[in-house]
């Protein structure tokens, strides 16, 4: 369902990618690894539309998606957490929510500001949707409070409340568990298999590395920018050219 | 807000409505009729800037410009055109509509400072305007005997007559707003204001609707200029001076500028102000603004919300006081 091609992307003559390419195919959790600088949050927000690729293909669902704007790739169906979790911090954990209905509903103005008898369902209808997202983590009564006064484990679930709220059909984990302690890393994987199970795609970025070959179906190693290798869990654990990325080459030092 | 904020809101536009309408009928005519129209319009302008600036993040100084705008709008229509001042009043927020459209589509690409300057500027060049277009605008003489407001024969000419014009349309547009922050643009809007890039992810246009917002604030400062013209029966180059805007933004400043309701307390407070401090004449502006840096020093978030910490505070003490 996405599929990059040869993506490059330079910053002021520095390549943070170049020509990286690989597939996701519905239904699938695909993760990204590769170490610090790999190119790995670079390549989310390009993908997202945050910035465009320098050079390079996206194409989600058969349509072409990159240099398109963050809105209108959201409104496509791909939705994404952050590294550090970005809640808006004076809207409450509720609001929180329900603004990931945003683009699902259509009351604008004139329809809000006069309380017209559809837009009343229709906030009635995010109310009850964004509430049940809520109850998937556990946070129902804590919908009042301002979301910044939650603590950490409980922002990411929030964040990833509220992405599953806007309908995804692709969802992108940056760094998902960063934060998180090991009982809670193993909560968070059978959240993610359940949010599987609905249907939706999904691509992670992890640092943990038992987490992500449990989890993942399929996984992509960039270092540098390139991609060095692309295969199952066991193909990547075993390639010799990841174990170079990660631990160094063996040197030998002739006498 | 919560369900709970939105029933208090409500419950609190009933009171005001029905203890702002009811007061005159029990008081009867008097001299202050006349402050609380003008309490009425500025409460209007600044409810609309609350809306820009206090949810939406975007500063403008342009809504003198759009009042003026309004007021020279109603009274070119009426006077030169002849049209009934109904008519003059919707061709007046027609021509703001458009005027805002423009202006916004350019000016709120950019952000902060530099939005404020922008607005600022287009201030400016509408104050010059209607003191060099002399042949449509009256230049420095203004323009004089605008007929009042009228509907079906009804004029509105007199302060207790427009009193009960101009206060009915200012609670609905405060309701309205009320309405509007409380749903889903309002929770879009206060996204935006602190994060742009982060809204934009959840599918929101955010360029385009905080243009349609420029557009409806602006549109709320017009209509009260639409009405000044019509109560007044004069417009002069005055009514687009710039210190007007600068008096809208103190007004938010003073009553909160993320409260509506602080947008009416504010409006309030400063015209009192204005009224009592007439005896200190030149010296005016010096308290008033005076008055303005107490509040910002103690009361960052204006008046309102500085009240109820004070009472928050207070409260905590007694009970303190009663346990120990």
């Amino acid at each position: 369902m996405l599929l990059l091609q040869g993506i490059s992307k330079r910053f002021s003559g520095l390549a943070a990618l170049s020509q990286v390419s690989f597939g996701a195919e519905e239904g699938v959790i695909k993760g990204v690894i590769g170490p610090n600088g790999a190119g790995k949050t670079t390549l989310f927000n390009i993908i997202t539309g945050v910035f465009p690729p320098s050079e390079g293909s996206i194409t989600f669902l058969g349509k072409e998606i990159s240099g398109k704007k963050p809105e209108e790739i959201a409104r496509l169906g791909i939705s994404r957490t952050f590294q550090q979790a970005h809640l808006f911090k004076s809207l409450t954990v509720l609001e929180n929510v329900m603004l990931g209905r945003h683009y699902r509903t259509r009351a604008e103005f004139l329809a809000c500001g006069l309380r017209l008898p559809w837009a009343r369902r229709e906030e009635k209808a995010i109310r009850e949707s964004s509430l049940d997202y809520l109850g998937l983590f556990g946070l129902g009564d804590k919908r009042d409070m301002i979301a910044s006064k939650l603590p950490m484990g409980e922002q990411r679930y929030l964040e990833l409340a509220r992405a599953l709220a806007t309908e995804p059909k692709l969802l992108i984990l940056d760094e998902p568990t960063s934060g998180l302690n090991d009982s809670e890393r193993d909560d968070f994987r059978e959240v993610i298999s359940q949010i599987r199970k609905k249907g939706i795609t999904l691509l992670v970025i992890e640092h943990h590395m038992k987490f992500i070959m449990e989890l993942c179906d399929d996984i992509v190693v960039l270092n540098f920018g390139v991609k060095i290798a692309e295969g199952s869990p066991r193909e990547i654990q075993a390639s010799p050219k990841v174990i170079e990325a990660y631990l160094g080459r063996e040197e030998t030092i002739d006498p | 807000m919560r369900s709970m904020g939105k029933d208090k809101n409500r419950l609190a536009w009933i009171i005001v409505s029905a203890s702002v309408l009811i007061f005159p009928v029990i008081v009867g005519k008097g001299y202050y009729l006349s402050v609380m129209n003008f309490i009425a319009l500025y409460s209007m302008v600044a409810i609309g800037l609350c809306l820009l600036t206090g949810y939406g993040g975007q500063l403008s100084i342009s809504h003198s410009a759009f009042f003026a705008i309004g007021a020279y709008s109603s009274a070119i229509f009426s006077l030169r055109s002849g049209v009934h001042p109904i008519l003059a009043v919707l061709l007046s927020q027609f021509v703001s509509c458009i005027a805002a459209w423009g202006i916004g589509a350019v000016v709120l690409r950019l952000k902060g400072h530099y939005l404020a300057i922008a607005t600022l500027s287009f201030t400016m060049i509408v104050g010059v305007l209607i003191k060099e277009m002399a042949w449509l605008t009256g230049g420095l003489q203004g323009l004089a005997s605008i007929p009042p407001f009228s509907i079906g024969g009804f004029l509105f000419n007199s302060d207790w007559r427009f009193y009960f014009l101009v206060w009915p349309v200012t609670l609905l547009l405060l309701l309205f707003s009320l309405n509007l922050v409380d749903s889903r643009m309002g929770r879009i809007f206060r996204a935006t204001k602190e994060n742009e890039d982060i809204a934009r992810l959840f599918g929101a246009d955010v360029k385009k609707y905080k243009v349609k917002l420029f557009v409806l604030s602006s549109m709320y400062a017009s209509l009260a200029g639409s009405l000044y013209a019509h109560f007044v029966g004069f417009v002069s180059p005055v009514t687009a001076s710039i210190m007007f805007a600068i008096d809208i933004i103190m007004i938010l400043a003073f009553g909160g500028f993320t409260l509506l309701w602080g947008a009416m307390l504010g409006a309030a407070s400063l015209t009192f102000l204005n009224e009592y401090l007439t005896v200190f004449a030149d010296y005016k502006r010096a308290i008033y603004g005076g008055a303005l840096i107490l509040i910002m020093l103690f009361f960052p978030n204006g008046i309102l919300e500085g009240l109820k910490g004070w009472g928050r505070f207070l409260i905590a003490r007694q009970l303190r006081g009663a346990r120990g």
